[in-house]
C-alpha cells in the first residue's frame, strides 16, 4: 500500500489521488454484502480471551505520517491520520467488519418518492466530547463544512450530489436532505470515516467528536494521545489511554513491537507473519476487497484491440501472483472489483492462464512478438513493482516483451498518471457502484483504462437511478459483464490485511476496512 | 648539429628520472597487501564474469515463496519475489564490475587529460581548467550522478559517463599538482629547449614520472566507482529493474533482514570484497610510491 513507503514529494494530483484512495475506502453498497467475515476469510484471528482488562494504555504504531499530519476529520491524508480520525469522530453510517453498511450516528435515512429529497433520523441522546448533544444542527453544520466551496475536502466530491444550501433542520433528531439529481446510494456516501459528524463550533485547535476516545494531545510526525470518553453513546472502550505513534519505517515498527515499546502495528509485511509468531506475538489477517490492477489504456494502441486486452488477461497467473507478490496472503481475482458487493457477478467464470490462446489472440490481433513497456512505481504501494516484475516474466511466455519501468511517485502520479498506456494502479475496498463512479466513467476522476463503453454506460445509467434492490444487481451484473469481456482492468488478485501486535492484548478481530480491525480500538484492551 | 647534440645527451641523461618508476611498482608487486587486493578483486571480478554460465537457476527463475531461507535447491534461499538469491548473486556481478571499470577509466582519462594541461599550460587554461572541476567538486558525488540521472534516466552509458565525469576533478587536481612540480624539473626544460612537442612532451615526459600516483589513485577511484555503482542499483537507477544487479539486491530484500539476512548478506559481501580489493591494490601501489619517492627524496 502507498501508506507502507514513506511519503514521496507529492504532487496536487498525487495528493488528491491518495485522498480518494483514502477517502473512499468505505463507501458502500447500495444493499448490505451477503457473506461472514468469519465464513470467509481469516484463519488468523486474536484468541478469545477472557475477560478484558479495564484501564491501561494501549500504544499503537502506524505506518506512514509525517509533518503533514492532521487532525481534521475530513481530510485524512495518512494511515495514522485515518486512526486518528476513527478513534474521534463517527459518521452518520458505516460498514461494520464484513463490510456490511449499517447506521452509525444516523438511526434511518429514507428517501422522497422522487429520490430528490431524503429524510435524516439520527440517533437521540449522543454526546460530543465536550458534553454538548448532538443536534441536527451539527449535521448540517458538519455537511456544510465537507463541501464548503471556499476550502473543499476530502469527501467534497462524493458529496456533491447534496444541495447543501438547501440543508434544513426539522427538529433536534431530523434533517431534510436535499440532492440535485435522484441518486439511490446516498447512505453509502455517507458511510465514509472521513466524513464524521463534529458540532457546529468545531474548532481544530480543541477537536471534539462523539467518538469512543477523546483529543489529548497532538505533535505531528510524531505522535497522538486520546482519553477514553465515558459519556460515549455505546459501551466505552476499555481502555484509559490511546497512544498513536508514526513510523515511516517498517523495520523501526516491527522491532518497536518486538521490544515491547509498543503494543500493536498495522501493516505487517508477510514476510515476518512466522517470525511474530514464533516470538510470541499475534498475527491479525483480514480479507479485503483492495487491489492493484494492471491498466491497459482501451482507446490506444496496442490495448485499442480488445483481442489484446483479452490476450494480456489470460498471460497472467494469477495464483503465482498471490503466492510470490503477496505472499500468498491474498486470494485470486478475476478481472473484476468490487467483491463484497452483493452484486458482485460470481456467475462469470474463473481467469485462468492460457499461453497459447493468448499467442493466437495476439497473432489475430498482429501483435506477434509484441513489446510494450508496463510503467509502475513504489508510490503505488507495496507488491506494484514486484507484480510488474512477475508479470514481465510470465509474458515471455506468450511472446511478449514487458519492459517495466520504475518511476518515482512524484512522476508516476505526476503529468501522465491517467494517460499512462500500460500501468499499474491501487484501490481500497470498495462496492461496485461507488467503483464505478471514481473509475469507470468517462466522468470518473481516475479512469485509468479510458474506459467509455456504451453499453456499460446505459447499464450504470439505469442502475444509479433505480430504487429496486434485486433489479439494479442484475443491471450491475450486466455491466460487470462488458467489463469482464472487454475492459481494460487485469486484476490478478486482492490483498489480505495483514496486521500484528502483542501477546498480552485482546479484543482484535478481522476486519474488511481499515487495518488493525478499521482502528476501532474501543473492544481492545492490555493486559500486565 | 653539434649544438643539437649536446642537448640531447643532457636529455637523456636527465630523462633518466623516469626509469624509477619500476622499482615503484616492482615495489607494489612485492607487497603482500597488493596480492591480497588482487586475488579478492579476481575472485569477485571472476564471480562477476563467470557466475552468469554456474548459476544454478536463471536470474528470474520463481523457484519458491518470497523470502524463504529453506526453499529446496537453493544455497541462500530465496529473494523478495521468490528467486534463487544464489543464482541472482551469480549474475548480478557483471553489471556493477563492468560500468565501475568503465566509468574508472572515463574518470581517469578525462582527468589526467585535465590535469596535465592545466598544469603545464598555466595562465588562463589552468583557471578556467580548475575552475570547471571546482564547480562540478562544489556538488556531493552521489548527488552529482543522482540528480543526472533522474533527469536522462537510467541509460547503463550514462551511469558510465556520469560516474566518469564525477571522478574527473579529483583526479584532475592531483595531475595538475604533479604536474607543476614536474614541469620545473630539468629533464621537461631540456625537452622543451630541443623543441618537442607539447603533447609529446605531456605524454613521453610528464605522464610516465607519474604513473605510480597515478595507479594508486586508478585503484582509489575504483574503490568508490564500485559504491557509487553500486548505490545507483540500490537507489533503483539500474537500467533494467529486472535484471539481478548487487546494489539493486539490497535495495530490494532490504525489508527482510530479520528474515533471510542471505538475500542482503550476500550482495553486501560481493561489493564489499571487491572494494576492499581494489583498495588494497591501491594502497599496495601508493605505499611503494610513497617509498620510492621517499628513497629518491633522500638521495637527492
Amino acid at each position: 500500500m502507498p501508506e507502507t513507503h514513506s511519503p514521496p514529494p507529492a504532487t496536487p494530483h498525487a495528493m488528491k489521488r491518495r485522498d480518494l484512495l483514502r477517502g473512499g475506502a468505505l463507501l458502500a453498497a447500495s444493499v448490505p454484502a451477503a457473506g461472514l467475515l468469519s465464513a470467509c476469510s481469516p484463519n488468523r484471528v486474536a484468541p478469545a480471551a477472557g475477560r478484558p482488562v479495564r484501564g491501561g494504555v494501549l500504544r499503537v504504531g502506524v505506518s506512514g505520517g509525517s509533518a503533514k499530519d492532521t487532525l481534521d476529520p475530513h481530510n485524512p491524508l495518512s494511515y495514522p491520520d485515518q486512526a486518528r480520525v476513527v478513534n474521534l469522530y463517527e459518521p452518520l453510517f458505516h460498514h461494520d467488519a464484513a463490510y456490511r453498511l449499517k447506521p452509525f450516528l444516523a438511526e434511518s435515512l429514507e428517501p422522497s418518492k422522487d429520490g430528490r429529497t431524503w429524510l435524516l433520523r439520527l440517533r437521540a441522546g449522543v454526546e460530543f466530547h465536550n458534553g454538548k448533544t448532538l443536534d441536527a444542527r451539527d449535521v448540517i453544520a458538519t455537511l456544510r463544512r465537507i463541501v464548503d466551496p471556499k476550502a473543499p475536502t476530502a469527501g467534497a466530491t462524493s458529496l456533491s450530489v447534496v444541495d447543501a444550501g438547501r440543508l434544513r433542520r426539522v427538529d433536534a433528531t431530523t434533517v431534510e436532505i436535499p440532492l440535485k439529481h435522484p441518486y439511490a446510494l446516498l447512505k453509502d456516501l455517507l458511510a465514509q470515516y472521513s466524513l464524521g459528524i463534529v458540532p457546529e463550533d468545531f474548532d481544530l485547535r480543541k477537536p471534539v467528536g462523539t467518538g469512543p476516545f477523546a483529543y489529548k494531545s497532538f505533535a505531528p510526525g510524531d505522535r497522538s494521545a486520546f482519553t477514553r470518553f465515558d459519556g460515549y453513546w455505546r459501551r466505552p472502550a476499555h481502555l484509559d489511554e490511546l497512544h498513536i505513534i508514526d513510523f515511516p519505517d517498517d523495520t523501526a515498527k516491527i522491532n518497536s513491537l518486538l521490544s515491547a515499546q509498543i503494543h500493536a502495528i498495522d501493516n505487517l509485511p508477510p514476510a515476518y507473519i512466522d517470525m511474530i509468531e514464533k516470538q510470541g506475538g499475534q498475527v491479525l489477517i483480514s480479507e479485503t476487497g483492495s487491489w492493484n490492477p494492471i491498466t491497459m489504456r482501451v482507446d490506444t494502441p496496442p490495448f485499442k484491440d480488445v483481442r489484446v486486452r483479452q490476450a494480456f488477461r489470460l498471460i497472467v497467473d494469477r495464483p503465482q501472483m498471490v503466492k510470490q507478490v503477496l505472499g500468498g496472503q491474498g486470494r485470486v481475482g478475476n478481472d473484476l472489483y468490487a467483491p463484497f458487493d452483493v452484486a458482485y457477478n460470481s456467475d462469470l467464470p474463473q481467469r485462468h492462464q492460457d499461453l497459447g490462446r493468448a499467442r493466437s489472440l495476439l497473432k489475430a490481433a498482429g501483435q506477434e512478438n509484441l513489446t510494450v513497456e508496463l510503467v509502475t512505481s513504489g508510490g503505488i504501494g507495496s507488491g506494484a513493482i514486484e507484480a510488474a516484475q512477475l508479470f514481465a516474466q510470465q509474458a515471455k511466455g506468450a511472446g511478449v516483451k514487458v519492459k517495466v519501468r520504475i518511476t518515482d511517485s512524484a512522476t508516476f502520479y505526476g503529468d501522465r498518471y491517467l494517460s499512462w498506456p500500460f500501468a499499474q494502479d491501487y484501490w481500497f475496498t470498495r462496492n461496485y457502484l461507488p467503483q464505478v463512479d471514481a473509475g469507470s466513467l468517462k466522468t470518473s476522476p481516475y479512469n485509468e483504462t479510458h474506459w467509455n463503453d456504451a453499453e456499460f454506460n446505459t447499464l450504470m445509467d439505469r442502475a444509479r437511478r433505480e430504487s429496486d434492490a434485486s433489479k439494479r444487481n442484475e443491471l450491475l451484473k450486466a455491466a460487470q459483464r462488458t467489463e469482464y469481456d472487454r475492459g481494460g482492468h487485469i486484476i490478478w488478485g486482492f490483498k489480505n490485511q495483514v496486521d500484528a501486535y502483542a501477546a498480552n492484548v485482546t479484543g482484535f478481530t478481522a476486519n474488511r476496512n481499515l487495518p488493525l480491525s478499521n482502528y476501532e480500538f474501543r473492544n481492545v484492551s492490555v493486559s500486565g | 648539429m653539434a649544438v643539437f647534440e649536446v642537448p640531447r645527451k643532457a636529455t637523456a641523461g636527465i630523462a633518466a628520472a623516469p626509469a624509477a618508476r619500476r622499482p615503484r611498482l616492482r615495489g607494489a608487486l612485492a607487497s603482500g597487501r597488493t596480492w591480497v587486493g588482487g586475488a579478492l578483486t579476481t575472485l569477485v571480478t571472476g564471480v562477476a564474469f563467470l557466475g552468469p554460465f554456474l548459476a544454478p537457476h536463471g536470474e528470474n527463475d520463481i523457484v519458491g515463496a518470497p523470502y524463504s531461507d529453506s526453499a529446496p535447491a537453493t544455497l541462500l534461499g530465496t529473494d523478495y519475489l521468490g528467486q534463487d538469491v544464489w543464482s541472482r548473486l551469480l549474475a548480478g556481478g557483471t553489471w556493477v564490475v563492468v560500468t565501475a571499470v568503465l566509468a574508472t577509466l572515463l574518470g581517469m582519462v578525462l582527468g589526467v587529460a585535465a590535469g596535465l594541461a592545466a598544469g603545464y599550460a598555466r595562465g588562463w587554461a589552468d583557471e578556467v581548467i580548475m575552475r570547471v572541476c571546482d564547480v562540478i567538486l562544489a556538488f556531493p558525488q552521489i548527488v552529482l550522478v543522482l540528480v543526472l540521472l533522474s533527469v536522462a534516466g537510467p541509460e547503463r552509458w550514462l551511469v558510465v559517463v556520469v560516474v566518469g565525469v564525477s571522478h574527473a576533478p579529483r583526479v584532475a587536481r592531483l595531475t595538475r599538482g604533479m604536474t607543476t612540480g614536474l614541469a620545473t624539473r630539468e629533464f621537461v626544460q631540456s625537452a622543451e629547449t630541443l623543441g618537442e612537442s607539447r603533447t609529446r612532451i605531456l605524454l613521453r615526459e610528464l605522464l610516465p614520472n607519474m604513473s605510480a600516483p597515478l595507479l594508486a589513485e586508478l585503484g582509489l577511484r575504483l574503490t568508490y566507482s564500485v559504491g557509487l555503482v553500486a548505490s545507483i542499483g540500490f537507489l533503483g537507477f539500474a537500467s533494467d529493474p529486472s535484471a539481478a544487479d548487487w546494489g539493486l539486491m539490497i535495495n530490494e530484500n532490504r525489508l527482510a533482514l530479520a528474515v533471510q539476512p542471505w538475500a542482503i548478506l550476500a550482495p553486501v559481501l560481493a561489493i564489499a570484497v571487491l572494494a576492499l580489493g581494489t583498495n588494497l591494490i591501491a594502497d599496495g601501489i601508493s605505499r611503494a610510491a610513497a617509498g620510492a619517492d621517499h628513497t629518491e627524496g633522500a638521495s637527492s
